[in-house]
């Protein structure tokens, strides 16, 4: 894993002095709210319905055990004994005190954490694969890059009042599982024309009132000159993008007004400029970083496979959770494990204090230290000998994670909505609980195959409904929670914003409109192995349509 | 009618303002107010700000059921009684200055 070096210590340690001042001088008067509040969050402190809320940046989804269990001592000691993982790879808590804020930050600077770049209009925490450096089908581990673009954007001065918020995005591989589409910009590994590994540019991508696609604006570039490159996009953006109006001022209006074509004049003159000059990045440098993100010393693992047609008769929930919750690693005899942060009718992302340790002492004994944040807010143990993969299941039986769902039903990505959230217009976690409970029967899961449903409590979509298989949008229709569903969204390679189907219907009723939504496609189905998005782009919206509101 | 609420400086619980011109958690005990009540009210609120100890300073549709003051928009009633599912209570003030004498906003 990455290490600070003196300069990121020191860089951290100040911002967390800086702060306590900042919240020192709020207190005593000395700085209104209006002074405060760009300060606090700058530092990740948000205001919401009950409390303030700290999101705490968890750059590109990496975190080591230590880092875990100082997350769950701070949910202990200063909130509730609870946090909750985000779609942004991040942790939030929910009930800090203004006073302890301070304290939290400095705990977090101890185990090299902050909750910098989580807010604000300035180029947001990176986010990737969460299978980063394990997968089997990666082509270059993203995370030495990641952090390359995090150093480059932390304290990047030209773009500390970008016109909106910016997201990044990278992935490794060519199955996408970063949503790299769906970023302002979005990287995905590529192999060169001799062989060079680099990256295809995407851009203008995003969810939220107005989902877009991105579009690919430049099909290599080298690691070389993608610093340069990168910081040609934000130069073309932070001069052209609107300020005049929040709701048009994301890079997708402004690729989508002027066209690619414009946008890639644009960036290619400024790239021409300075491709050359102190952003191009030394090999010597990428290897210092990459060095970093070394492969465990992995040992001689004595099992290689697993007979999982016996284990389905003997254990079946032990080959469950093997089968959804294991992803191919480039190691023999090494799974990637999911830990699904779903148990049936919980809260989607949240996690304990005492289930944050437990994770924390199971990454420690058996994957090399090493843990992940999904953006689909589940967490991830990348390095897991098949020798170890049942003393790791029982483990979070121990704890009641051990939920065999990962790509299910149940594997729901949920915002906090209206339970918790100053902007949602409706609740988000109990409809995700009530779906899950609705599906909580193993077989019926396993009959479904695959399929994604994405909940948000407000058009903002921090619970990416519009990238859902199936998509659930909370709105407020005349003081009443009304839920909008859409259909055929994809966040994956094959990218697509969903359909909506129709009128918005009531919270009651969504577990049901569920299952009718399913039963078609289970019916239509040409076979179990044409999943529910697959059975969607051949039939089209029309038949999911009818199965929920007739025909009329 | 009309409650006056806000997020407390210290802790960033839900507060309201109440009878006696205190801020307290207790949506029942908020102070209501009547059309003809209009300038109290926005000067309520006016000094709710100025006092820099209360953010997010809302005036809220409320009504009286069974005697009790409960805020009509859903949102609300969330606020007042914390996040629904699983329930939590409300964040409450816990510091001598959040409970304390200089909490008054005058009217
Ligand atoms: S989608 Fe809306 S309700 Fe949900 S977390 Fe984002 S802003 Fe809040």
């Amino acid at each position: 894993m990455y290490r600070y070096d003196e300069f990121d210590a020191a860089f951290v340690r100040q911002r967390t002095e800086q702060f306590a001042d900042q919240v020192r001088r709020r207190i005593s008067g000395e700085l209104n709210e209006d002074q405060f509040r760009p300060l606090r969050l700058m530092n990740g402190l948000y205001l919401q319905l009950h409390a303030y809320m700290l999101r705490v940046a968890v750059p590109y989804g990496t975190l080591s055990s230590k880092q875990l269990r100082r997350l769950a001592e701070i949910a202990r000691k200063y909130d509730r004994g609870y946090g909750h993982f985000t779609t942004r790879q991040n942790i939030q808590f929910n009930w800090p005190r203004l006073n302890d804020v301070p304290k939290i930050l400095a705990e977090l600077a101890d185990v090299e954490m902050h909750a910098i770049q989580t807010s604000g209009n300035c180029i947001r925490n990176v986010t990737t694969d969460q299978f980063a450096g394990a997968a089997a089908d990666e082509i270059i581990d993203p995370r030495p890059i990641a952090e390359i673009i995090r150093q480059w954007s932390s304290l990047h001065p030209e773009f500390t009042f970008l016109p909106r918020k910016f997201k990044i995005a990278i992935t490794g591989a060519p199955q996408d599982r970063a949503a790299v589409k769906f970023h302002d910009i979005g990287l995905m590994a590529k192999t060169g024309p001799n062989g060079e590994i680099g990256w295809t540019v995407y851009v203008g991508g995003g969810l939220g009132r107005t989902p877009m696609v991105a579009k690919q604006i430049r099909d290599f570039v080298d690691h070389e000159h993608l610093l340069a490159y990168l910081e040609a996009i934000l130069r073309v953006y932070n001069r052209y993008g609107r300020r005049d109006n929040k709701y048009k001022a994301r890079i997708k209006i402004l690729v989508h007004e002027a066209g690619i074509d414009t946008i890639r004049d644009q960036v290619e003159e400024e790239f021409a400029a300075m491709k050359d000059g102190i952003l191009k990045l030394p090999q010597e440098e990428l290897d210092r970083i990459t060095a970093y993100f070394a492969a465990p010393a992995f040992k001689e693992v004595e099992q290689k496979t697993i007979d999982l047609p016996k284990l389905k008769i003997t254990d079946p929930a032990f080959a469950r959770f093997i089968e959804r919750n294991t992803h191919p690693h480039f190691r023999d005899g090494y799974v990637s494990v999911t830990v699904s942060m779903k148990p049936i009718g919980g809260t989607p992302g949240d996690a304990t204090d005492i289930q944050m340790e437990a994770i924390a002492d199971l990454a420690e004994k058996y994957s090399f230290d090493e843990l992940r944040v999904s953006h689909e807010q589940n967490l991830v143990l990348p390095h897991v000998a098949l020798d170890d993969l049942r003393a790791v299941y029982e483990g979070l039986v121990d704890i009641d994670l051990a939920e065999g769902n990962t790509g299910l039903i149940t594997d729901i990505i949920s915002c906090p909505g209206l339970d918790y959230c100053a902007l949602a217009t409706a609740r988000s976690i109990p409809i995700a609980k009530s779906i899950s409970q609705k599906f909580s029967a193993p077989e019926r899961q396993e009959q479904i195959g695959d399929l994604k449903i994405k909940i948000s409590g407000c058009i903002n979509a921090c619970g990416h409904h519009h990238v859902g298989h199936i998509g659930i949008l909370g709105l407020d229709r005349k003081g009443v929670e009304n839920y909008q569903i859409t259909v055929g969204g994809d966040a994956s390679e094959d990218a697509a914003v969903g359909s909506i189907l129709g009128a918005g219907i009531a919270g009651d009723d969504v577990p049901d409109a569920i299952e009718k939504l399913v039963d078609l496609y289970i019916e239509k189905r040409e076979s179990a192995d044409e999943t529910f998005i697959a059975a969607f782009r051949r039939l089209g919206e029309a038949p999911f349509k009818e199965a929920l509101y007739g025909t009329r | 009618m009309d409650i006056i609420t806000a997020n407390e400086l210290l802790s960033g619980a839900t507060v309201y303002l109440t009878v006696d011109g205190k801020w307290l958690e207790e949506v029942s005990k908020a102070q209501t107010f009547g059309p003809e009540d209009k300038a109290a009210r926005d000067a309520a609120v006016e000094a709710a700000n100025a006092s820099g100890r209360y953010l997010s300073v809302e005036i809220e549709k409320a009504e009286i059921i069974d005697g009790r003051v409960v805020p009509t928009r859903l949102r609300e009633k969330i606020r007042a009684e914390g996040p629904t599912s699983p329930r939590h209570t409300p964040q409450t003030l816990d510091t001598p200055h959040a409970k304390g004498e200089d909490s008054n906003v005058s009217l």
